[in-house]
């Protein structure tokens, strides 16, 4: 047949002597021994090639040693480098390493100088002035002006940059003058103290004006930050480079100068256990999202470390929309509320890791009151079962559910399943059990991105809506129960709270100058909220981060991204 | 000759009508699912776009127009060959789909490979050997019934995070193929290895098996030679499905294996309602089906001279 020296075609020759029955087993036998042969053989070649690639050892020392690669995998995807276009929590991770913004965020709520090294603000609280930094320049060369910070600020509320984050983080905004090369003044249409908070989120980052001066198809994010952007594969990784010339830390940052790390790869691997694996093989350094239930394994495994960032902010509520059915009477919603034993089940699902909320806020943020979860109807079924009774829900069907006025007590809370992480809809079982008891009926019809919008978030058509929004400020309160913030107007008051009196409060902090003032208000809401039963506060949300015991010197933000500006790996 | 050439001409005319049909079927698709696709570009659930940037996205891509209109539009562009720009990426699509076509391909191609590899060489050692064909048959429904997620994970678990022979992540280089090729290769080398060896127990009771036996032929030749063609044919008709199964399965592989490819664009699209990234994906794979089949109709000349002269 052939020439070759194949093995193959010597044994299809060989059996023919010895051939004792028409159908010999002997080729199976040699057949399958050399198909082991041949897979053994590739396997050997194709590993071979795929050796250890780890950077060569460096000495051993205590100090932090310059150069590397560091892989951060994490789950997610993202449609745009750009944080001015960009919503997604994975562009402004990765972002937050490119761009520089004015001001760095050092508490709960205190600012301090990033790219501006001081500030001023007007009395009527409209006007800022900027002074910046001076001898920065863009990763293209373009130095850093006022012309930058007035380009950025323009890119990200022009309605043809389609913003989906930014722009509402910065609504007031008017314009800004350049007034010279290193001073800029923002003009607001109204006094709004939340501004310099919204500046310090990678979504508002400093961007150079010749990249923004390109075609949206040619987009490069260029700023100022210690590592430069390299390459977007999308659904695959981000690769950044080492800022060699860095020079401009925010305020409060460990490590001056460059970063130690030459190389920081963002990859993209949405399945958790694949990302887990990755880890604990050595193939990457660092994990984002840990599974609560790997994260205690974490712990007894040598060579990796667990960090958990509790996320500032609106904690994951239940919102119980105020306008429609039962839920228009107070005492249903406190009786939804005193029905769920929310800190077993919690509890029980995350292992101890995520904290259970007692509060719309979550404790980290700063005017948390931690004296309003007084006001919380906390867990009591036969309060609940009476103040059903006190309601009017007097009779029960069959099932056990209330009647009243030959209508059964349902409410309705669609279940959006591409929304679904950490397990939410295994506490919403929970939950749906525990108002069961009680004789709540909770039905949780199945939708899609476009029924969750049209149907239910923008039309109204549900009773309860369960969500989680992360934002270093108080100033969340007022994206989550003014009445002008409901979703169909960009905001997150899905509860559909109407209350002159919480609008007036939330209003009045947001242009306050006086930080007292401010914190007396954000208390006065949080108790009303809590009082009114809007809000079921259910867990804190845990940023579970994995590293590998090499990694070192990686700090967290106010926001909970990690920064890799002083990252260094050991040898 | 001129019968061929009748033949391939009315095939590919039929191809322009599957093109029509699955571009139109796409079109439907993405205007019936409910919501407001504006809102969806803009980001969807998680996005706080204000009503000024909606109105700016219903512009710019004509949402206003009645869907008719849209619909005519939409064809016009389509027989231009000219797919339009991605709503999410800013970017043509064209461009977006050769990006990630690379990926896809060689998973799909190896995968492919391995698979048809895999069943012939199985159906050859098995066919007609009661005992081993036992063992084989629990195997391939094994690999049937598990899903490609996984065997997925299986093979990561063992392979990369045990053993450390093959890399999770990274696409370079013929090592990060193996295993994704694997799991997406085994459940169509179960179905194949059925179908093949049931085709070659098939052929070996027929007479010419019986007469080159006769005539001295050792039985790898009989098999390899003689009665595989005759099996041939059944797997040739597989090879829609295959290529069906392949489509499907390089979405969940690709995600298991943190893989770039066009399952990853598509999902997305779907979510985003990137309409014309949806639109070329879909074009683009109701071309390669109809141009397989066109390939394998003339295989079948080539494997079976009576459909050759039947033709004729």
């Amino acid at each position: 047949m052939s020439l070759s020296d194949d093995t193959a075609t010597r044994v299809d020759d060989g059996p023919v002597r010895k051939r004792r029955s028409l159908r010999s087993r002997r080729p199976a036998v040699l057949g399958a021994i050399l198909a082991v042969i041949a897979v053994a053989a590739v396997v050997l070649v194709v590993s071979a090639g795929g050796g250890d690639e780890r950077p060569a050892g460096r000495a051993a020392g205590g100090g932090p040693v310059a150069g590397g690669t560091l892989t951060y995998a994490l789950a997610g995807t993202q449609v745009s480098l750009d944080p001015a276009v960009a919503a997604t929590a994975v562009t402004g991770l990765i972002d937050r390493n490119v761009f520089d913004s004015l001001v760095a965020q050092t508490g709960p709520d205190t600012f301090g100088p990033w790219l501006a090294t001081k500030w001023t603000v007007s009395g009527d609280g409209k006007t800022y002035t900027f002074t910046l930094r001076e001898g920065v320049t863009f990763h293209d060369g373009t130095p850093f002006t006022a012309e930058a910070v007035k380009a950025s600020l323009d890119h990200v509320v022009d309605p043809a940059t389609k913003s989906a984050y930014a722009a509402s983080l910065i609504a007031p905004y008017e314009k800004s003058r350049v007034v010279s090369d290193h001073v800029v003044e923002v003009t607001l249409k109204r006094p709004f103290t939340p501004f310099l908070q919204a500046l310090s989120v990678p979504y508002l980052g400093i961007q150079s004006p010749a990249a923004l001066a390109k075609p949206v198809a040619d987009y490069r994010p260029v700023g100022t930050g210690p590592f430069s952007y390299v390459s977007w594969e999308k659904d695959k990784r981000v690769t950044l480079r080492k800022n060699a010339g860095y020079a401009s830390p925010p305020a409060g940052a460990s490590h001056q100068g460059a970063a130690y790390l030459d190389t920081l790869v963002f990859e993209f691997v949405p399945e958790d256990a694949t990302r887990w694996g990755a880890l604990t093989s050595g193939q990457v350094q660092a994990i984002a999202g840990v599974p609560p239930v790997n994260a205690g394994k974490l712990r007894s495994l040598s060579g990796f470390t667990l960090n958990s960032q509790e996320t500032p902010g609106l904690n994951y509520n239940l919102y119980l929309n105020q306008t429609r059915g039962p839920l228009r009477d107070v005492r249903v919603r406190r009786a939804l509320s005193a029905a769920v034993n929310v800190e077993e089940l919690v509890r029980n699902i995350y292992f101890g890791h995520f904290p259970v909320a007692r509060n719309p806020l979550s404790r980290t943020t700063a005017a948390y009151d931690p004296t309003a979860e007084s006001e919380l109807a906390s867990y009591d079924p036969d309060e609940a079962r009476r103040l059903l009774d006190e309601a009017g829900w007097t009779k029960t069907d069959a099932d056990g559910y209330r009647v009243k006025d030959g209508k059964t007590l349902t409410l309705v809370w669609p279940y959006w399943a591409e929304g679904n992480k950490e397990q939410r809809d295994v506490l919403a079982e929970g939950i749906q059990a525990q108002a069961k008891l009680v004789g709540i009926k909770i039905e949780r019809p199945a939708v899609d991105t476009g029924a969750f919008v049209g149907k239910y978030l923008v039309g109204g058509g549900y009773d309860l809506v369960d969500v989680s929004f992360a934002r270093p400020t108080p100033d969340v309160l007022r994206f989550a129960f003014a009445s002008g913030n409901t979703y169909a107007k960009a905001g997150g008051n899905v509860a559909l709270v109407d209350s002159p009196q919480i609008d007036t409060w939330v209003e009045q902090a947001a242009e306050t100058s006086d930080p007292a003032t401010a914190a007396t208000d954000y208390a006065a809401v949080q108790h009303e909220v809590l009082r009114q039963a809007y809000v079921l506060p259910l867990y804190t949300p845990v940023q579970l981060t994995a590293f590998s015991a090499k990694v070192r010197g990686v700090a967290f933000d106010a926001q909970t991204y990690p920064v890799f500006h002083g990252a260094w790996l050991e040898a | 000759m001129a019968p061929l050439a009748l033949r391939l001409t009315r095939r590919l005319a039929l191809t322009l009508f599957v093109l029509w049909g699955a571009a139109t079927l796409a079109f439907a698709g993405m205007r019936l699912v409910p919501g407001d696709p504006a809102r969806i570009i803009a980001g969807g659930v998680q996005a706080n776009a204000t009503p000024e940037v909606l109105d700016a996205i219903r512009d710019q891509y004509g949402l206003r127009e009645p869907v008719g209109v849209q619909y005519v539009l939409f064809l016009g562009r389509l027989l231009r060959a000219d797919l339009g720009g991605s709503y999410q990426l800013g970017r043509p699509v064209s461009s977006v789909i050769g990006e990630q076509l690379g990926p896809t391909l060689s998973l799909a191609a190896g995968a492919a490979v391995l698979g048809f590899c895999l069943a012939v060489a199985l159906a050859l050692l098995t066919a007609g050997r009661p005992r081993v064909r036992a063992i084989s048959r629990v195997l391939e429904f094994c690999s049937i019934s598990t899903p490609n997620f996984w065997i997925g994970i299986l093979l990561l678990a063992a392979f990369s995070f045990r053993l450390r022979w093959f890399p999770v992540l990274g696409d370079e280089g013929a090592a990060a193929l193996v295993l994704p090729c694997a799991a997406l290769a085994l459940p169509i080398a179960g179905v194949l290895a059925q179908v093949t060896r049931e085709g070659l127990e098939r052929a070996l009771d027929q007479p010419f098996a019986l007469t080159a036996r006769s005539r001295g032929a050792t039985e790898n030749r009989i098999r390899a030679r003689h009665a595989l063609r005759h099996a041939a044919l059944p797997v040739l008709t597989l090879s829609g499905w295959v290529l069906g199964e392949l489509l499907a399965g390089t979405v969940v592989v690709e995600t298991v294996f943190a893989r770039q490819g066009l399952g990853h664009v598509v999902v997305a699209a779907v979510r985003g309602r990137d309409f014309p990234v949806v639109t070329g994906v879909v074009v683009l794979s109701a071309l390669t089906f109809s141009l397989i089949n066109i390939g394998l109709d003339l295989l079948y000349g080539l494997v079976d001279p009576r459909v050759r002269e039947a033709a004729a």
